[in-house]
């Protein structure tokens, strides 16, 4: 118990001070930081907030306008990267699916075919429709005749691939399939992309809570006469929901967090809080004091969402609530 | 009775007046209903000037000019983006004038001549001739307004060197020797041992900028079209040498006088030591001299003096490679027998527009710029620190008050502004490689190359046969007639 | 995999899979395809768009065997006889595993080919690793990214599995821990980078007197190759280990109490318990967040860029941020074939992680 309590207190030390050195560095004058350590405000240092006053005051909108981005960005693409990784991931882990290579291939030719229209000045929306129309044109077709011979792990394993490729290698094609959709620069593009770039971690997390749960609950209720989505909603997601919450907290940080791929798709009105920390290490050097600002500021509102969900992981609430 | 006509006449008149201000308010707006988006990146510096006045601009002209901003690391590859696409969310730029060869060359850039040619406020010829000749030009065109002047200059602690009876260095090896002396003493009177020279030496960060200052007093010495980092008539690489060898060496031993971190110091990293009194030595762009004024940072006021960059008495005998002492004839520019290569590196922030958008657009933007450019604006601009524009006009040296209503004292402006008038007076001043795909030669091969030559990795004569060979192959693979076209051109050279 | 029964194959199925894979393939195929063909080209920015000249597999040439293999594989020296001893007892330890297969049960062609190639890969990296870690070799992105990977993610799984089982205890004030573990992980990951230069400085950071009286006055760890990836480590493991924290956290958490308090009523000991209920319960959900670690450390680059610019040297330059600097200096090509070149070695090692150890591991509980 002693023993517990001290390698927790020691890891909570070892993570609240680097975050304590944020909060004193965010009240230092650039003197004071420059002149060696300084430890505890008011004692050998004076706080300033000059580095609070540049970034909110001095600049207008700098700060805040970012930072609506981010949280709608953030928030939009967390949910639905939840939505849909979670059906997606249940549907993994309860059905056999047996898709068949010849029509992947024929999918990815109509992908293909689909961008080369639009590079071809077809309306994106005809474009899409008529790629649509060719893939349900080959599949009732010739697809029966294909043998198949892929497994749900394998869509599993492909899906998680798409997470491999560092972001410099597609950045350049994903800001001309934007461009060709005229979307760069609109929330859409970024909540888009970080929906798919979260589904996968979406789908293997809620996975593997999925499974967990005995499938006779399930069978019970479909004696009963509940369907499928009935199912899924009063039972499985109840049942997981300790697994959903930290998913979403993932999804949400890791889209919260995004530089990259967000720094090219979008423009002054879309810019999110990421570019705003980089941008502070520019011609002159890392501005600490407004790094931590911004830092402190970002991580505040994902802190009391955390302390606010943080209930819902706790063992056993959602469990007895579905019982009674 | 009288009283009252003249009452109504002045009304009537001051109405008049009004309404012919009125009118000619709404002549005077030729950009009435034109927007444009200008991008750089995230300030204060830089950025700060530019929104400050695009309210005014609009006043006088009906443009709206948004600035947006980006962080500074990825500017380039967002303005090559978004014109090798055929995006144009941006109608002009203001950044570092050494990418613009790669910008130039791809036609995303208006040839801004006639606009200059026809424009009397912008007072062309008050800019500074390195600027205007050779950083604002491209193949004889103007492709660039000058916002902001950068080049090398070296810092120095004026109450250190005088107690040490020490002048400030004229040759790298005079820097060794001042440093030397200094390192280890209490500059800043906290009891413990200082640096003798502070020169940031991080990687992927200004490394590669502060190289050419060393090796090219040694490599350039006729003059700007001379080139110092190929040669003009076969775009060999001039690096394989015994110059730039010595330079390497140089480099290295500086770090012997600096502090222990200065391979992963930035250069934000320096000058918070200098100005911090922990410093001897420094080199860095003109920004040290608005930061050592500014007590919220500094404690080292009117201490610190600037002089020309270094140069060398020996130049290297191009047929042969190796050095040769300076005479008359091999170095026409020299000082007291000295040879200076002040590197204008990066150049200055300069304002392009790009040449895909509307005529009214451009317009519009060359005025913008042309607006900031003027002196009513610009000799303002340059005496504020955080506008992080340097000086780059001539009548900015001329009038001292701007200086001293920044909060420099009348010595430190005179010190400042005089190793700065040196360097720009020089005509032996070096530009910026500017050819094609520079970044490549320079950020992606010279940059760890030198931070591995640091870690002992390589020999001085390794690592220049690697930046040798690497060099060579990219301009193999570019194309070797190109890249010497593009070169002379950037030199200024008729052929 | 246990088949379902056939009547649960309705057709909600696709409605509840397909937006997720849709969605997914808008994003994928298109940039997949594009930068496999700008891997294989030059590309030179003209006016209004850009020229793509096709010229082979050059781009990899070059980064395999040409200028670049000295940056992305390292440089090579022979090996020591303690290098020569590790390879060998691998390559053995190898050839026993294949026997095995062979000799078993379960042997199929397939398997035996797959195997053949894992080993065949495996061994070359091996090698890779021991001549540039040998005598006068130095190790290049490749290899430092290879560090990066295992030396991270087994810390990080080994700490928050740890953090994780020593929560879920009954203590007073476990929710407040459950909170503040989670905090690293919320800082966007260049915030973290500054912050660890900041706390890694020795002339101006926090530890700074530290160092001072470790007579450490006149040195900076951050210089020195080892120290430096040691450094890039620790940073990448205060970030991550949250990660793998409430992950395992929340499997632990989902544990039915029913099934607990049957184990108790059962009369389970402290192992049996630990055996029978906690392991089946974390290990499909280690597996996946190892792979997830994997995958996403692979990917390394705003630590080591904000915090040592890959330096001293290429020490800690990953294969991203190689990539990322050659894509700075517009060499588009180049590093889009060393993104290949990565995704080559982390779907292998992703790969090898699936089929052979998750695989084992699950069937084991």
């Amino acid at each position: 118990m002693i023993v517990s309590y001290i390698l927790l207190l020691s890891w909570t030390f070892l993570v609240l001070f680097p975050v304590y050195w944020l909060f004193v560095t965010a009240f230092k004058l650039p003197i004071d930081v420059n002149t060696g350590p300084k430890y505890l405000m008011y004692v050998d240092f004076q706080p300033s907030d000059h580095a609070w006053r540049e970034m909110f005051v001095a600049s207008g909108d700098l700060v805040t306008r970012p930072y609506k981005n981010t949280a709608i960005v953030g928030f939009i693409s967390a949910v639905l990267a939840l939505i849909l990784g979670s059906g997606a991931s249940y549907a993994l882990s309860r059905f056999t699916f047996r898709p068949k290579p010849g029509l992947v291939l024929a999918f990815v030719v109509c992908a293909v075919l689909v961008i080369l229209m639009v590079n071809l000045e077809v309306p994106w929306q005809v474009a899409v429709a008529a790629g649509l129309g060719i893939f349900v044109l080959v599949t009732l077709t010739i697809g029966r005749r294909l043998k198949g011979s892929m497994t749900n792990d394998d869509i599993a394993f492909w899906l998680i691939s798409q997470r491999m490729l560092p972001p410099v290698a597609v950045l350049v094609p994903i800001y001309i399939l934007f461009q060709n959709f005229g979307l760069l620069n609109t929330y859409t593009a970024l909540i888009v992309t970080y929906t798919a770039v979260n589904l996968p971690l979406a789908i293997w997390f809620t996975r593997d809570y999925f499974k967990s749960i005995p499938i006779e609950l399930e069978e019970s209720a479909f004696i009963d006469g509940a369907s499928r989505y009935q199912v899924l909603y009063k039972i499985v997601l109840p049942l997981s929901a300790p697994g959903l919450v930290a998913t979403f907290l993932i999804v949400l940080i890791f889209a919260w967090n995004e530089y990259t791929l967000g720094l090219f798709l979008s423009g002054a009105d879309t810019q999110t809080m990421p570019m705003l920390v980089v941008g502070q290490n520019a011609t002159r050097g890392p501005q600490w004091w407004n790094i931590s600002v911004l830092v402190l500021v970002m991580i505040a509102p994902v802190v009391v969402l955390s302390i606010v969900l943080e209930r819902f992981i706790a063992r056993g609430i959602l469990i007895g609530a579905v019982k009674g | 009775m009288r009283k009252v006509t003249s009452v109504l006449l002045i009304v009537l008149l001051a109405a008049i007046s009004l309404v012919s201000t009125g009118i000619s308010y709404s002549q005077d707006k030729p950009f009435e209903g034109v927007n444009i988006t200008v991008l750089t990146f995230d300030g204060p510096q830089i950025a700060e000037p530019l929104q400050r006045h695009a309210p005014e601009f609009q006043e006088l002209t009906g443009a709206q000019v948004s600035v947006v901003t980006v962080p500074f690391a990825d500017l380039y590859q967002i303005i090559l983006t978004d014109q090798a696409t055929g995006t144009y969310s941006y109608d002009a730029f203001v950044f570092a004038p050494q990418w613009m060869v790669d910008f130039a060359n791809a036609g995303y850039l208006e040839d801004l001549t006639p606009y200059v040619e026809a424009d009397a406020d912008i007072q062309w010829d008050d800019i500074a001739p390195f600027f205007r000749n050779f950083s604002a030009m491209y193949n004889e065109k103007i492709y660039l307004i000058p916002l902001d002047g950068d080049f090398h200059m070296v810092y120095y602690r004026t109450d250190v060197l005088a107690e040490a009876g020490l002048e400030p260095p004229k040759t790298w090896d005079e820097y060794l020797v001042v440093a030397a002396a200094l390192n280890g003493q209490d500059m800043n009177g906290d009891g413990e041992g200082d640096y003798g020279s502070c020169i940031s030496k991080r990687r992927s960060a200004q490394a590669w900028q502060w190289f050419p200052s060393f090796a090219s007093p040694f490599i350039q010495s006729l003059g700007t079209e001379q080139g110092a980092f190929f040669d003009t008539t076969t775009f060999e690489p001039l690096i394989n040498n015994e110059g730039f060898v010595r330079a390497l060496e140089i480099y290295k031993e500086t770090g012997q006088y600096g502090p222990p971190d200065e391979e992963t110091l930035d250069v934000g990293g320096t000058r918070t030591l200098f100005v911090a009194g922990r410093c001897a030595l420094s080199l860095d762009w003109g920004d040290i001299g608005s930061l050592a004024v500014d007590p919220e940072q500094s404690i080292v006021q009117d201490k610190v003096g600037a002089v020309i960059t270094p140069g060398s008495t020996e130049v290297i005998d191009r047929a042969t490679g190796e050095l040769v002492p300076c005479t008359p004839e091999l170095c026409p520019y020299a000082v007291d027998g000295v040879n200076h290569a002040p590197v204008a590196s990066f150049g200055g922030w300069s304002g392009g527009v790009s040449s895909g958008i509307s005529q009214e657009k451009k317009d519009a933007a060359y005025a913008f710029f042309s607006y900031v450019a003027q002196p009513a604006q610009a000799n303002v601009d340059v005496t504020i620190g955080k506008t992080g524009f340097n000086p780059y006009r001539i009548s900015q040296f001329q009038d001292l008050t701007p200086w001293l209503a920044g909060g420099f004292s009348e010595k430190a402006a005179n010190d400042y502004l005089g190793a700065i008038r040196d360097s720009l007076n020089n005509p032996n001043m070096v530009l910026d490689l500017r050819v094609p795909q520079n970044q490549r030669y320079q950020q992606v091969v010279t940059d760890p190359i030198l931070s591995q030559f640091l870690a002992g990795e390589y020999t001085a004569e390794e690592a220049a046969q690697e930046i040798s060979d690497q060099w060579e192959e990219i301009t193999e693979e570019i194309g070797r007639e190109d890249q010497l076209a593009a070169y002379i051109a950037s030199l200024g050279i008729q052929k | 995999m246990e088949e379902p029964p056939s009547h649960l194959n309705d057709r909600s199925r696709y409605v509840l899979l397909l937006p997720a894979v849709l969605v997914v393939l808008f994003l994928s195929v298109f940039p997949l395809l594009l930068s496999i063909f700008t891997s294989l080209s030059k590309i030179r920015f003209v006016k209004g768009g850009f020229e793509i000249e096709y010229i082979g597999l050059k781009n990899y040439e070059k980064l395999l065997q040409g200028s670049g293999q000295r940056r992305f594989l390292g440089r090579f020296d022979d090996p020591t006889t303690f290098g020569w001893i590790i390879l060998m007892v691998f390559i053995a330890v190898m050839i026993y595993w294949l026997f095995r297969y062979v000799t078993g049960p379960r042997r199929r062609l397939f398997g035996v080919l797959m195997r053949v190639i894992t080993i065949i890969i495996a061994v070359e990296l091996l090698w890779l690793v021991i001549r540039t870690s040998s005598g006068r070799g130095l190790p290049g992105t490749l290899v430092v990214t290879l560090i990066f990977v295992f030396g991270g993610v087994a810390a990080q799984y080994i700490l928050g599995l740890f953090l994780a089982l020593l929560v879920t205890q009954n203590l007073p004030g476990k929710r407040f821990f459950r909170v503040v573990f989670l905090l690293p992980m919320m800082i966007t990951p260049v915030g973290i980078g500054f912050l660890f230069r900041m706390l890694t400085d020795t002339l101006i950071g926090p530890m700074a007197p530290m160092w001072k009286v470790a007579g450490l006055y006149n040195f900076s760890w951050v210089n020195d190759p080892a120290t430096a990836r040691l450094a890039v480590i620790i940073g990448d493991t205060w970030q991550w280990t949250p990660f793998v924290f409430i992950i395992l956290l929340a499997a632990l958490e989902g544990l039915p109490t029913e099934t607990v308090e049957a184990a108790l009523v059962d009369g389970a000991n402290r192992q049996q318990m630990f055996r029978y209920i906690l392991l089946p319960q974390i290990i499909p959900v280690s597996t996946t967040v190892i792979l997830v670690r994997i995958i996403e450390a692979f990917k390394i680059i705003d630590m080591p860029n904000a915090l040592t610019g890959g330096g001293p040297g290429i020490a800690t330059e990953s294969v991203t941020l190689h990539a990322y600097n050659l894509w700075r200096g517009i060499d588009l090509g180049t590093s889009s074939a060393l993104a290949y070149c990565l995704l080559f070695v982390a779907t292998f090692v992703a790969l090898v992680f699936v089929n052979f150890i998750r695989q084992r591991l699950l069937e084991s509980i």
